[in-house]
């Protein structure tokens, strides 16, 4: 078992030296920095509606929590479908804990560039915006212990998803589409009080809005609660939910990965790639 | 630390193979065995189920019946140290296509008690020069050497490949020949592999089996197969009616008995390529 763990690490730092010396994939990362910068820094000067906390604050808090989220429902299952389809499962599979040296590599990966994409946005967001950083212990405590419960819940649910994905290509429009509704829903940028009810039950069922408004209790003043219509930052639903979430994660996604492992084999990487191709012809005529 | 138990019994067996996928049968009672330290080429047009039945041994993909054993094990229900005792080579990965191959190599090793060096094996492939290229860039021989590199990483007891050499150059296949035949030679690896280049299985294997509709219709060594069609020989020859072509059981006394002036005589023994192409069209058509 150690040693799998041990190839875990192995594998998450070759991943990460990979996106290190890969221009582009490294820009993808940075581009969503830089939207924080233009974005909150053209509203840095507006004061969010009834309340004295600057606009531009809640949308740096805001863009963390997206990016947490989306990293998790986009680019997780992209690369679970991914290297399902070009045989990096089944190569693992032939390895004696392969499979568990693959995930532990995969999250531990996702949780370094999770934690670089967190602090790259808090310090973009403050030099564009003015936005103090966490100083106190407790705010830093709330903040770390949000994106913690929020990357496990969202990076093992992605996962999960990816497993059942039918191709890459496909797949991102699967993935995109009830992640976009959820974003639309949540209030994730400033806190949504007036949704129809059931469209808030929806919201309160899900992680995404639980992320942004532990991030917003970590990251905001307490002037910004006048906003939330709620009692309180509410982290113990905070904490909850997430754990919640965490909890069916952790459930799903090691099952459903080595269900899809079990079922792969050589003659099911090539029909698949076959579908694909031929698909990509039709598109293409 | 996990020894090898003691080889006994041959590597690969398999009694009375039958896949079925609904209502077609792929596989239909396939006898086959493997010793140890032995290397047999399994020949068979497209759709024979060659691939099928690689599958099952690897353990990718579970029989419908019949009795079959890898290495002493059941591979529907090996472990995982059983599976590591395995090199496999599949026509379809593109995995790691973002690392080197040499840092690749070197990753993988962390999964086998005794492996290889990774710059060692980088060299057995002949990709030594290509250790610091990403795997994805290199073309498609050099790639399938790279997956032949990762199969023998772990110095395996029995490799199982299918169709190796595809997109091998001529000295690609060349080189990739004379590793196979160090490895079984020096290291008693037992090696399956599938391949459509008669002259492959001929130079590499001790034994070829033939695979049709699903069953193994022939199983030989290659001077066996050969022989199978007896005296046979092909005698070909050129006069002022044109080309000629005749199979005689006799060609010596065919020749002896040609006009004088006959040009580019040339008698050709029945080859692997012949008894091939007859039995696989003798037993489509009785199959």
């Amino acid at each position: 078992m150690s040693g799998a763990l041990g190839a875990g690490v192995d594998r998450a730092r070759l991943e990460l030296r990979m996106l290190l010396r890969s221009p582009r994939e490294l820009w993808a990362q940075i581009l969503g920095m830089v939207v924080v910068v233009v974005v909150a820094g053209r509203l840095a000067d507006q004061a969010a509606p009834g309340g004295s906390v600057p606009m531009a604050w809640y949308v740096v808090s805001g863009f963390v929590a997206a990016s947490l989220f989306f990293a998790g429902m986009l680019n997780v299952p992209q690369m679970v479908v991914a290297e399902r389809d070009d045989g990096t499962v089944l190569r693992m599979r032939t390895l004696r804990g392969g499979l568990t040296a693959y995930l532990v590599g995969k999250l531990l990966f996702c949780a370094a560039v999770t934690v670089a994409t967190v602090v790259g946005t808090l310090i973009a967001g403050t030099l564009a915006t003015g936005m103090p950083l966490p100083s106190t212990v407790g705010d830093v405590a709330v903040l770390a212990w949000v994106v913690l419960l929020g990357f496990t819940a969202v990076t093992l649910l992605g996962a999960a998803i990816g497993t059942v994905l039918p191709n890459a290509r496909e797949g991102m429009m699967y993935a995109l589409l009830p992640a976009g509704v959820l974003f639309a829903i949540s209030g994730v940028m400033f806190p949504v009080t007036a949704m129809p009810a059931a469209v808030q039950a929806v919201a309160d069922a899900f992680p995404l809005k639980w992320m942004a408004q532990g991030i917003r209790a970590a990251l905001l003043p307490d002037a910004a609660l006048a906003r939330q219509g709620t009692d309180g930052w509410q982290l113990p639903v905070v904490a909850a939910v997430l754990a919640a979430w965490c909890a069916v994660g952790a459930l799903l996604a090691p099952l459903m990965l080595r269900r899809m492992a079990r079922r792969e084999s050589g003659s099911r990487l090539s029909a698949r790639r076959e579908a694909a191709e031929q698909k990509a012809a039709v598109v293409g005529r | 630390m996990t020894a090898s138990p003691a080889p006994t019994g041959p590597a690969v067996e398999i009694r009375d193979l039958r896949m079925r996928y609904g209502d077609r049968d792929v596989l239909r009672g396939v006898e086959l065995e493997i010793q140890r330290g032995e290397c047999l080429a399994l020949l068979g047009p497209n759709g024979a189920g060659k691939t099928t039945t690689i599958e099952v041994l690897e353990g990718f993909r579970h029989r419908s019946d019949g009795h079959v054993r890898v290495l002493g094990e059941d591979p529907a229900t090996a472990s995982e140290a059983w599976r590591a005792r395995l090199g496999i080579v599949i026509q379809q990965w593109r995995d790691h296509g973002r690392f080197r191959p040499l840092e690749l190599l070197e990753h993988l090793r962390r999964f086998y008690d005794d492996p290889r060096g990774a710059a060692e094996t980088l060299e057995l492939v002949g990709l030594g020069d290509q250790a610091t290229q990403p795997a994805g860039k290199l073309s498609g021989g050099q790639r399938r050497r790279l997956d032949v590199a990762m199969a023998i990483l772990g110095r395996p007891d029995l490799l199982l490949l299918d169709e190796p050499t595809g997109g091998f150059d001529p000295a690609a296949r060349h080189d990739f020949h004379e590793l196979l035949r160090r490895l079984v030679s020096e290291e008693e690896v037992t090696v399956l592999l599938t391949t459509h280049d008669l002259a492959e299985a001929e130079r590499l294997a001790d034994r070829i089996a033939i695979l049709v509709d699903g069953r193994v219709v022939r199983d030989a060594t290659a001077g066996e197969l050969a022989a199978s069609l007896g005296r046979e020989a092909e005698v070909r020859w050129r006069d002022e009616r044109g080309r000629h072509a005749v199979r005689t059981e006799d060609p010596n006394r065919f020749v002896r008995e040609l006009p004088i002036d006959v040009e580019d005589l040339e008698v050709r023994r029945a080859t692997l390529e012949d008894v091939y192409l007859r039995t696989v069209r003798e037993d489509e058509v009785t199959a």
